[in-house]
Protein backbone atom coordinates (compact mmCIF):
# COMPACT_ATOMS: atom_id res chain seq x y z
CA UNK A 1 0.00 0.00 0.00
CA UNK A 2 2.74 2.55 1.03
CA UNK A 3 4.37 1.54 -2.14
CA UNK A 4 1.57 2.43 -4.19
CA UNK A 5 1.33 5.72 -2.66
CA UNK A 6 4.97 6.80 -3.21
CA UNK A 7 4.52 5.96 -6.73
CA UNK A 8 1.35 7.90 -7.37
CA UNK A 9 3.21 10.61 -5.23
CA UNK A 10 5.86 10.28 -7.82
CA UNK A 11 3.70 10.51 -10.84
CA UNK A 12 2.12 13.90 -9.30
CA UNK A 13 4.96 15.33 -8.61
CA UNK A 14 6.60 14.46 -11.85
CA UNK A 15 3.39 16.44 -13.66
CA UNK A 16 4.04 19.14 -11.30
CA UNK A 17 7.96 19.69 -11.97
CA UNK A 18 6.85 19.08 -16.08
CA UNK A 19 4.19 21.22 -15.70
CA UNK A 20 6.31 24.49 -14.05
CA UNK A 21 9.27 23.91 -16.84
CA UNK A 22 6.82 24.08 -19.84
CA UNK A 23 5.67 27.40 -17.68
CA UNK A 24 9.33 28.15 -18.00
CA UNK A 25 10.04 27.68 -21.21
CA UNK A 26 7.31 30.12 -22.78
CA UNK A 27 7.49 32.04 -25.53
CA UNK A 28 5.46 34.58 -26.77
CA UNK A 29 4.09 33.55 -30.12
CA UNK A 30 2.49 36.06 -33.01
CA UNK A 31 -0.71 35.14 -35.06
CA UNK A 32 1.05 35.17 -38.07
CA UNK A 33 3.34 32.29 -36.32
CA UNK A 34 0.35 30.31 -34.92
CA UNK A 35 -0.47 27.89 -38.22
CA UNK A 36 0.89 24.70 -36.62
CA UNK A 37 -1.29 25.29 -33.02
CA UNK A 38 -4.32 26.37 -34.88
CA UNK A 39 -4.68 23.28 -36.49
CA UNK A 40 -7.81 20.84 -35.72
CA UNK A 41 -5.74 18.54 -34.35
CA UNK A 42 -4.02 20.40 -32.04
CA UNK A 43 -6.91 21.81 -29.91
CA UNK A 44 -6.65 20.83 -26.41
CA UNK A 45 -9.73 19.24 -24.22
CA UNK A 46 -11.68 16.56 -25.83
CA UNK A 47 -12.57 16.11 -29.32
CA UNK A 48 -16.16 15.85 -30.27
CA UNK A 49 -15.76 12.30 -31.79
CA UNK A 50 -14.80 11.38 -27.77
CA UNK A 51 -17.93 12.90 -26.20
CA UNK A 52 -19.60 9.27 -26.20
CA UNK A 53 -16.59 7.20 -25.36
CA UNK A 54 -15.66 9.44 -22.08
CA UNK A 55 -19.43 9.12 -21.31
CA UNK A 56 -18.71 4.90 -21.36
CA UNK A 57 -15.13 5.61 -19.58
CA UNK A 58 -17.51 7.40 -16.40
CA UNK A 59 -19.53 3.87 -16.44
CA UNK A 60 -16.58 1.00 -16.71
CA UNK A 61 -13.98 2.71 -14.96
CA UNK A 62 -14.98 3.42 -11.21
CA UNK A 63 -12.89 7.22 -11.36
CA UNK A 64 -15.58 8.76 -13.31
CA UNK A 65 -15.55 12.40 -12.70
CA UNK A 66 -18.46 14.27 -11.67
CA UNK A 67 -19.77 16.05 -14.26
CA UNK A 68 -20.48 12.78 -16.33
CA UNK A 69 -21.89 9.18 -16.06
CA UNK A 70 -23.45 7.94 -12.86
CA UNK A 71 -23.96 11.20 -11.65
CA UNK A 72 -26.39 12.30 -14.67
CA UNK A 73 -27.84 9.29 -15.70
CA UNK A 74 -26.90 7.37 -19.25
CA UNK A 75 -26.03 4.51 -20.42
CA UNK A 76 -24.54 0.94 -18.81
CA UNK A 77 -26.47 0.66 -15.30
CA UNK A 78 -25.41 -2.75 -14.78
CA UNK B 1 -12.81 79.31 -72.35
CA UNK B 2 -9.67 77.35 -71.51
CA UNK B 3 -10.30 78.47 -67.86
CA UNK B 4 -13.54 77.56 -67.76
CA UNK B 5 -12.78 73.52 -69.09
CA UNK B 6 -10.54 73.57 -66.45
CA UNK B 7 -12.61 74.99 -63.69
CA UNK B 8 -15.71 72.43 -65.42
CA UNK B 9 -12.37 69.56 -65.20
CA UNK B 10 -11.64 70.22 -61.50
CA UNK B 11 -14.94 70.45 -60.41
CA UNK B 12 -15.85 67.17 -62.30
CA UNK B 13 -12.28 65.40 -60.84
CA UNK B 14 -13.86 66.79 -57.24
CA UNK B 15 -17.44 65.10 -57.89
CA UNK B 16 -15.83 61.83 -59.01
CA UNK B 17 -13.59 61.95 -55.82
CA UNK B 18 -15.96 62.50 -53.41
CA UNK B 19 -18.35 59.69 -55.32
CA UNK B 20 -15.54 57.31 -54.89
CA UNK B 21 -15.05 58.21 -51.26
CA UNK B 22 -18.38 57.49 -50.62
CA UNK B 23 -18.04 53.90 -51.73
CA UNK B 24 -14.97 53.87 -50.01
CA UNK B 25 -16.73 54.00 -46.61
CA UNK B 26 -18.93 51.79 -47.01
CA UNK B 27 -16.66 48.98 -48.12
CA UNK B 28 -15.30 49.33 -44.68
CA UNK B 29 -18.70 49.46 -42.63
CA UNK B 30 -18.47 47.28 -39.87
CA UNK B 31 -20.42 44.07 -39.98
CA UNK B 32 -21.55 41.58 -37.66
CA UNK B 33 -21.52 37.71 -38.94
CA UNK B 34 -23.54 35.55 -36.91
CA UNK B 35 -22.46 31.93 -36.99
CA UNK B 36 -24.12 28.61 -36.67
CA UNK B 37 -22.45 25.04 -36.11
CA UNK B 38 -24.36 22.48 -36.39
CA UNK B 39 -22.64 18.71 -35.10
CA UNK B 40 -24.37 15.67 -35.01
CA UNK B 41 -22.76 12.01 -33.82
CA UNK B 42 -24.09 8.84 -34.25
CA UNK B 43 -22.29 6.09 -31.76
CA UNK B 44 -22.60 2.14 -31.26
CA UNK B 45 -21.19 0.21 -28.43
CA UNK B 46 -21.26 -2.83 -27.91
CA UNK B 47 -20.02 -4.95 -24.38
CA UNK B 48 -19.61 -8.46 -22.99
CA UNK B 49 -18.58 -9.78 -19.72
CA UNK B 50 -19.58 -12.03 -16.70
CA UNK B 51 -19.36 -9.92 -13.83
CA UNK B 52 -23.04 -8.36 -13.68
CA UNK B 53 -23.39 -6.03 -10.76
CA UNK B 54 -27.08 -6.89 -10.92
CA UNK B 55 -26.88 -10.57 -10.06
CA UNK B 56 -24.09 -9.99 -7.21
CA UNK B 57 -20.70 -9.95 -9.22
CA UNK B 58 -21.60 -12.58 -11.87
CA UNK B 59 -23.56 -13.32 -15.03
CA UNK B 60 -23.90 -11.64 -18.28
CA UNK B 61 -22.88 -8.28 -18.81
CA UNK B 62 -24.62 -8.19 -22.47
CA UNK B 63 -25.31 -4.39 -23.51
CA UNK B 64 -25.56 -2.20 -26.38
CA UNK B 65 -26.11 1.27 -26.70
CA UNK B 66 -26.89 3.19 -30.22
CA UNK B 67 -26.55 6.94 -29.32
CA UNK B 68 -27.18 10.36 -31.39
CA UNK B 69 -26.55 13.62 -30.11
CA UNK B 70 -26.68 16.99 -31.76
CA UNK B 71 -25.21 20.20 -30.57
CA UNK B 72 -25.40 23.62 -32.16
CA UNK B 73 -23.72 26.41 -31.36
CA UNK B 74 -25.17 30.20 -32.61
CA UNK B 75 -22.59 32.62 -32.87
CA UNK B 76 -24.75 35.44 -32.81
CA UNK B 77 -22.02 38.29 -32.56
CA UNK B 78 -18.22 38.35 -31.21
CA UNK B 79 -20.55 38.96 -28.15
CA UNK B 80 -23.29 36.49 -27.52
CA UNK B 81 -22.97 32.66 -28.01
CA UNK B 82 -26.06 30.21 -27.54
CA UNK B 83 -25.81 26.21 -27.26
CA UNK B 84 -28.07 23.66 -27.65
CA UNK B 85 -27.46 20.24 -27.62
CA UNK B 86 -30.23 16.87 -27.42
CA UNK B 87 -29.83 13.47 -27.95
CA UNK B 88 -31.51 10.00 -27.11
CA UNK B 89 -30.12 6.63 -25.65
CA UNK B 90 -31.85 3.46 -26.93
CA UNK B 91 -30.17 0.55 -24.12
CA UNK B 92 -30.89 -2.74 -24.42
CA UNK B 93 -29.48 -4.72 -21.71
CA UNK B 94 -29.37 -8.32 -20.73
CA UNK B 95 -28.04 -8.00 -17.46
CA UNK B 96 -30.15 -4.92 -16.37
CA UNK B 97 -33.45 -7.47 -17.27
CA UNK B 98 -31.93 -9.57 -14.43
CA UNK B 99 -33.33 -7.30 -12.15
CA UNK B 100 -36.65 -9.57 -12.60
CA UNK B 101 -35.15 -13.08 -13.94
CA UNK B 102 -37.80 -12.82 -16.04
CA UNK B 103 -36.04 -12.06 -20.05
CA UNK B 104 -37.65 -9.71 -22.17
CA UNK B 105 -39.28 -7.73 -19.26
CA UNK B 106 -39.64 -4.12 -19.69
CA UNK B 107 -36.27 -2.94 -17.86
CA UNK B 108 -34.17 -5.22 -21.05
CA UNK B 109 -34.79 -1.92 -23.14
CA UNK B 110 -34.25 1.58 -21.86
CA UNK B 111 -34.07 4.93 -23.25
CA UNK B 112 -32.22 7.89 -21.83
CA UNK B 113 -33.18 11.65 -23.41
CA UNK B 114 -31.41 14.84 -22.75
CA UNK B 115 -31.51 17.96 -23.99
CA UNK B 116 -29.17 21.05 -22.55
CA UNK B 117 -28.75 24.61 -23.18
CA UNK B 118 -26.44 27.45 -22.52
CA UNK B 119 -25.47 30.76 -23.15
CA UNK B 120 -22.34 33.00 -23.18
CA UNK B 121 -21.36 36.56 -23.28
CA UNK B 122 -18.12 38.25 -23.66
CA UNK B 123 -17.57 41.22 -20.90
CA UNK B 124 -15.71 44.27 -21.77
CA UNK B 125 -14.55 44.96 -17.82
CA UNK B 126 -13.12 42.59 -17.19
CA UNK B 127 -11.98 40.89 -20.22
CA UNK B 128 -13.50 37.74 -19.35
CA UNK B 129 -15.78 35.42 -21.20
CA UNK B 130 -18.48 33.68 -18.91
CA UNK B 131 -21.05 31.19 -19.21
CA UNK B 132 -24.39 29.45 -17.94
CA UNK B 133 -25.94 26.06 -18.92
CA UNK B 134 -28.86 23.67 -17.72
CA UNK B 135 -31.01 21.23 -18.93
CA UNK B 136 -32.48 17.50 -18.31
CA UNK B 137 -31.44 13.63 -18.69
CA UNK B 138 -34.13 11.15 -18.56
CA UNK B 139 -34.43 7.89 -18.12
CA UNK B 140 -37.01 5.11 -16.56
CA UNK B 141 -35.37 5.22 -13.32
CA UNK B 142 -33.37 8.47 -13.63
CA UNK B 143 -33.85 12.10 -13.70
CA UNK B 144 -30.49 14.66 -13.49
CA UNK B 145 -31.04 18.23 -13.94
CA UNK B 146 -27.64 19.86 -14.39
CA UNK B 147 -26.74 23.52 -13.14
CA UNK B 148 -23.27 24.94 -14.41
CA UNK B 149 -21.34 28.92 -14.42
CA UNK B 150 -18.21 29.34 -15.85
CA UNK B 151 -15.58 32.00 -16.50
CA UNK B 152 -12.85 32.35 -18.43
CA UNK B 153 -9.91 34.91 -19.48
CA UNK B 154 -7.66 35.21 -22.94
CA UNK B 155 -4.73 37.20 -22.34
CA UNK B 156 -3.74 39.77 -24.45
CA UNK B 157 -1.50 37.62 -27.19
CA UNK B 158 -4.20 34.86 -26.18
CA UNK B 159 -1.28 32.16 -25.55
CA UNK B 160 -2.67 31.79 -22.29
CA UNK B 161 -6.47 30.78 -21.22
CA UNK B 162 -7.96 30.28 -18.01
CA UNK B 163 -11.22 29.00 -16.52
CA UNK B 164 -13.11 28.16 -13.93
CA UNK B 165 -15.95 26.81 -13.72
CA UNK B 166 -19.12 25.15 -11.27
CA UNK B 167 -21.30 21.99 -12.38
CA UNK B 168 -23.95 20.70 -9.97
CA UNK B 169 -26.55 17.35 -10.69
CA UNK B 170 -29.59 17.34 -8.97
CA UNK B 171 -30.72 13.80 -9.75
CA UNK B 172 -33.80 11.63 -8.76
CA UNK B 173 -32.88 7.92 -8.72
CA UNK B 174 -37.03 6.71 -8.80
CA UNK B 175 -38.48 4.63 -11.03
CA UNK B 176 -42.29 5.03 -13.15
CA UNK B 177 -41.59 8.56 -15.22
CA UNK B 178 -42.19 6.29 -18.30
CA UNK B 179 -45.00 4.04 -16.75
CA UNK B 180 -48.57 4.18 -18.65
CA UNK B 181 -49.76 3.47 -15.55
CA UNK B 182 -48.41 6.49 -13.90
CA UNK B 183 -46.46 8.57 -15.06
CA UNK B 184 -44.80 9.86 -12.39
CA UNK B 185 -42.15 8.95 -10.41
CA UNK B 186 -42.98 5.84 -7.86
CA UNK B 187 -40.04 4.05 -5.80
CA UNK B 188 -36.97 3.29 -6.16
CA UNK B 189 -36.37 0.01 -7.96
CA UNK B 190 -35.24 -3.22 -5.67
CA UNK B 191 -34.06 -6.71 -7.32
CA UNK B 192 -37.86 -8.87 -7.61
CA UNK B 193 -37.18 -10.81 -4.79
CA UNK B 194 -36.16 -7.82 -2.19
CA UNK B 195 -39.53 -5.67 -2.82
CA UNK B 196 -40.80 -6.60 0.92
CA UNK B 197 -38.12 -4.25 2.21
CA UNK B 198 -37.76 -0.21 2.00
CA UNK B 199 -33.70 -0.77 1.71
CA UNK B 200 -33.30 3.49 1.40
CA UNK B 201 -35.19 6.17 2.85
CA UNK B 202 -33.44 8.39 0.24
CA UNK B 203 -33.42 8.96 -3.73
CA UNK B 204 -32.08 11.71 -4.64
CA UNK B 205 -28.14 12.28 -5.45
CA UNK B 206 -26.39 16.11 -5.69
CA UNK B 207 -22.91 16.31 -7.23
CA UNK B 208 -21.05 19.20 -7.30
CA UNK B 209 -18.46 19.42 -9.41
CA UNK B 210 -15.31 23.07 -9.32
CA UNK B 211 -13.32 22.38 -12.62
CA UNK B 212 -10.69 24.48 -13.52
CA UNK B 213 -7.96 24.27 -16.77
CA UNK B 214 -5.43 26.09 -17.81
CA UNK B 215 -4.32 26.16 -21.37
CA UNK B 216 -0.64 27.51 -22.32
CA UNK B 217 0.74 28.07 -25.43
CA UNK B 218 4.87 26.64 -25.21
CA UNK B 219 6.02 27.69 -29.09
CA UNK B 220 4.87 27.71 -32.28
CA UNK B 221 4.54 23.60 -31.94
CA UNK B 222 3.67 22.54 -28.39
CA UNK B 223 0.75 23.41 -26.25
CA UNK B 224 -0.44 22.07 -22.93
CA UNK B 225 -3.23 22.24 -20.58
CA UNK B 226 -3.85 20.94 -16.70
CA UNK B 227 -7.45 20.01 -15.78
CA UNK B 228 -7.61 20.18 -11.85
CA UNK B 229 -11.26 19.29 -10.32
CA UNK B 230 -12.72 18.44 -7.18
CA UNK B 231 -15.97 16.45 -6.84
CA UNK B 232 -18.31 16.73 -4.01
CA UNK B 233 -21.14 13.90 -4.01
CA UNK B 234 -24.04 13.13 -1.78
CA UNK B 235 -27.01 11.19 -1.50
CA UNK B 236 -28.05 7.53 -2.24
CA UNK B 237 -24.64 6.83 -4.00
CA UNK B 238 -25.10 3.36 -4.84
CA UNK B 239 -27.28 1.64 -7.28
CA UNK B 240 -30.41 -0.06 -5.54
CA UNK B 241 -31.21 -2.90 -8.26
CA UNK B 242 -27.26 -4.23 -7.61
CA UNK B 243 -27.50 -7.46 -5.87
CA UNK B 244 -24.51 -8.36 -2.87
CA UNK B 245 -24.76 -11.80 -1.89
CA UNK B 246 -22.55 -13.22 1.39
CA UNK B 247 -20.60 -15.58 2.39
CA UNK B 248 -22.99 -16.90 5.42
CA UNK B 249 -26.41 -15.65 4.19
CA UNK B 250 -27.92 -17.40 1.35
CA UNK B 251 -30.44 -14.48 0.33
CA UNK B 252 -28.75 -11.26 -0.82
CA UNK B 253 -29.03 -7.35 -0.30
CA UNK B 254 -29.12 -4.41 -1.92
CA UNK B 255 -25.51 -2.33 -2.20
CA UNK B 256 -24.62 -0.21 -0.04
CA UNK B 257 -22.01 2.94 -0.53
CA UNK B 258 -21.02 5.77 1.88
CA UNK B 259 -23.71 8.69 1.74
CA UNK B 260 -21.06 11.12 0.63
CA UNK B 261 -17.94 10.70 -1.96
CA UNK B 262 -15.23 13.19 -2.29
CA UNK B 263 -12.73 12.85 -5.61
CA UNK B 264 -9.93 14.48 -6.72
CA UNK B 265 -9.43 14.41 -10.54
CA UNK B 266 -6.08 16.17 -12.13
CA UNK B 267 -5.34 15.94 -15.77
CA UNK B 268 -2.34 17.14 -18.04
CA UNK B 269 -2.35 17.00 -21.92
CA UNK B 270 0.20 18.32 -24.05
CA UNK B 271 -0.13 18.52 -27.75
CA UNK B 272 2.39 18.65 -30.36
CA UNK B 273 3.31 19.35 -34.13
CA UNK B 274 6.15 17.06 -34.98
CA UNK B 275 7.39 17.70 -38.23
CA UNK B 276 5.16 18.31 -41.47
CA UNK B 277 2.26 16.35 -41.08
CA UNK B 278 2.01 13.99 -37.53
CA UNK B 279 0.39 15.54 -34.35
CA UNK B 280 0.70 13.90 -31.19
CA UNK B 281 -1.62 14.42 -28.76
CA UNK B 282 -0.88 13.01 -24.96
CA UNK B 283 -2.42 12.79 -22.00
CA UNK B 284 -2.19 11.65 -18.48
CA UNK B 285 -4.84 11.46 -15.90
CA UNK B 286 -4.31 11.45 -11.64
CA UNK B 287 -7.27 10.34 -9.80
CA UNK B 288 -7.74 9.79 -5.88
CA UNK B 289 -11.22 9.43 -4.02
CA UNK B 290 -12.55 8.55 -0.66
CA UNK B 291 -13.73 5.14 -1.57
CA UNK B 292 -10.11 4.61 -2.18
CA UNK B 293 -9.64 4.07 -5.51
CA UNK B 294 -6.27 5.71 -6.67
CA UNK B 295 -6.56 5.68 -11.05
CA UNK B 296 -4.06 6.62 -13.39
CA UNK B 297 -5.11 7.20 -17.22
CA UNK B 298 -2.59 7.75 -20.48
CA UNK B 299 -3.74 8.22 -23.65
CA UNK B 300 -1.48 8.68 -27.07
CA UNK B 301 -3.22 9.56 -29.73
CA UNK B 302 -1.02 10.05 -33.31
CA UNK B 303 -2.91 12.00 -36.09
CA UNK B 304 -0.87 12.18 -39.38
CA UNK B 305 -2.12 14.30 -42.48
CA UNK B 306 -2.67 12.11 -45.09
CA UNK B 307 -3.56 15.21 -46.88
CA UNK B 308 -4.84 18.73 -46.54
CA UNK B 309 -8.48 17.14 -45.80
CA UNK B 310 -7.18 13.52 -44.76
CA UNK B 311 -6.32 12.59 -40.79
CA UNK B 312 -5.44 9.26 -39.82
CA UNK B 313 -5.25 9.29 -35.86
CA UNK B 314 -4.46 6.00 -33.87
CA UNK B 315 -5.11 5.87 -30.63
CA UNK B 316 -3.80 3.67 -27.44
CA UNK B 317 -5.71 3.90 -23.95
CA UNK B 318 -4.00 2.14 -21.11
CA UNK B 319 -5.81 2.78 -17.58
CA UNK B 320 -5.52 1.18 -13.65
CA UNK B 321 -7.27 1.88 -10.51
CA UNK B 322 -7.09 0.57 -7.38
CA UNK B 323 -10.65 -1.54 -6.28
CA UNK B 324 -12.54 0.78 -3.84
CA UNK B 325 -12.63 -0.41 -0.04
CA UNK B 326 -16.06 -1.75 -0.07
CA UNK B 327 -16.01 -3.92 -2.98
CA UNK B 328 -15.49 -7.74 -2.61
CA UNK B 329 -16.80 -10.36 -5.15
CA UNK B 330 -19.62 -12.36 -5.17
CA UNK B 331 -20.06 -14.46 -1.64
CA UNK B 332 -17.25 -12.76 -0.09
CA UNK B 333 -19.11 -9.77 1.82
CA UNK B 334 -19.36 -10.49 5.77
CA UNK B 335 -22.80 -9.41 6.93
CA UNK B 336 -20.61 -7.12 9.59
CA UNK B 337 -19.58 -5.22 7.05
CA UNK B 338 -21.53 -1.58 7.15
CA UNK B 339 -20.78 -0.88 3.15
CA UNK B 340 -20.68 -3.41 0.34
CA UNK B 341 -20.47 -3.97 -3.46
CA UNK B 342 -19.63 -6.50 -5.78
CA UNK B 343 -20.07 -3.97 -8.62
CA UNK B 344 -16.46 -4.75 -11.03
CA UNK B 345 -16.35 -0.96 -12.26
CA UNK B 346 -15.86 -0.43 -8.35
CA UNK B 347 -13.22 -3.08 -8.62
CA UNK B 348 -9.12 -3.59 -8.82
CA UNK B 349 -8.16 -4.02 -12.32
CA UNK B 350 -6.44 -2.55 -15.73
CA UNK B 351 -8.05 -1.80 -18.68
CA UNK B 352 -6.60 -0.97 -22.53
CA UNK B 353 -8.14 0.65 -25.42
CA UNK B 354 -6.89 0.85 -28.79
CA UNK B 355 -8.58 2.27 -32.19
CA UNK B 356 -8.36 4.50 -35.07
CA UNK B 357 -9.97 8.02 -36.11
CA UNK B 358 -10.00 8.76 -39.52
CA UNK B 359 -11.44 12.59 -40.46
CA UNK B 360 -12.22 14.08 -43.77
CA UNK B 361 -12.23 18.30 -44.05
CA UNK B 362 -14.62 18.52 -46.94
CA UNK B 363 -15.04 22.56 -46.33
CA UNK B 364 -17.85 21.79 -49.29
CA UNK B 365 -20.48 24.41 -49.67
CA UNK B 366 -23.59 22.85 -49.86
CA UNK B 367 -26.59 25.39 -50.02
CA UNK B 368 -26.99 29.26 -49.35
CA UNK B 369 -24.90 29.88 -46.62
CA UNK B 370 -24.62 26.35 -45.35
CA UNK B 371 -20.77 24.50 -45.62
CA UNK B 372 -20.17 20.71 -44.79
CA UNK B 373 -17.16 21.17 -42.68
CA UNK B 374 -16.13 17.74 -41.47
CA UNK B 375 -17.05 13.88 -41.40
CA UNK B 376 -15.41 12.23 -39.07
CA UNK B 377 -15.10 8.18 -38.04
CA UNK B 378 -13.96 5.96 -35.36
CA UNK B 379 -13.78 2.71 -34.03
CA UNK B 380 -12.20 1.46 -30.74
CA UNK B 381 -11.62 -1.54 -29.45
CA UNK B 382 -11.68 -1.47 -25.13
CA UNK B 383 -10.66 -4.85 -22.88
CA UNK B 384 -10.17 -4.75 -19.28
CA UNK B 385 -8.44 -7.20 -16.92
CA UNK B 386 -11.64 -8.94 -15.70
CA UNK B 387 -12.34 -9.93 -19.21
CA UNK B 388 -15.68 -7.73 -19.88
CA UNK B 389 -14.44 -6.19 -23.87
CA UNK B 390 -16.14 -3.74 -25.51
CA UNK B 391 -16.76 -2.10 -29.13
CA UNK B 392 -17.28 1.35 -30.10
CA UNK B 393 -17.81 2.67 -33.55
CA UNK B 394 -18.90 6.43 -34.19
CA UNK B 395 -19.37 8.49 -36.73
CA UNK B 396 -19.57 12.58 -36.49
CA UNK B 397 -20.67 15.16 -38.93
CA UNK B 398 -20.30 18.96 -38.90
CA UNK B 399 -22.10 21.50 -40.61
CA UNK B 400 -21.55 25.31 -40.81
CA UNK B 401 -23.80 27.91 -41.32
CA UNK B 402 -22.44 31.37 -41.59
CA UNK B 403 -24.23 34.66 -42.66
CA UNK B 404 -23.33 38.56 -42.56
Amino acid sequence: MRKRNSGSLFLFGAAGILTVLLLQSCVAVKPYQRVYLNDEAMQLGKTQIDKFDENVHTYREGSSGGGSGKSSGGCGCN
Amino acid sequence: MKRLFIAAGLLTAWFTASAQQGTDSSAYKKQQVSQTDIQVLFSFYTQDGNHSAVTGGTGTENLQVFATDVSITHQRDARNTFTVGAGIDMITSASTDNIDFVRSSASREDNRFHLNGGYSRQLNKPDIRVRINSGISLESDYLSVPLGVSAEHDNADHTRQWSVGLQCYFDDLRWGRFDPDYYHPETLVYPSELRDTAWFDIYRRQSYNVNMALYQVVNQRIQFAVFPEVVYQKGLLSTPFHRVYFTTQKSPRVENLPRERWKFPIGLQLNLFAGRNMIIRSYYRFYHDNFGITGHTFQLEVPVKADPQLTIAPLFRFYTQTGAKYFKPYKEHSLQELYYTSDYDLSRFNSYKAGITARYALFQPMFRHYSFREIGMRYAYYKRSDRLSAHTISLFLDFKHSKA
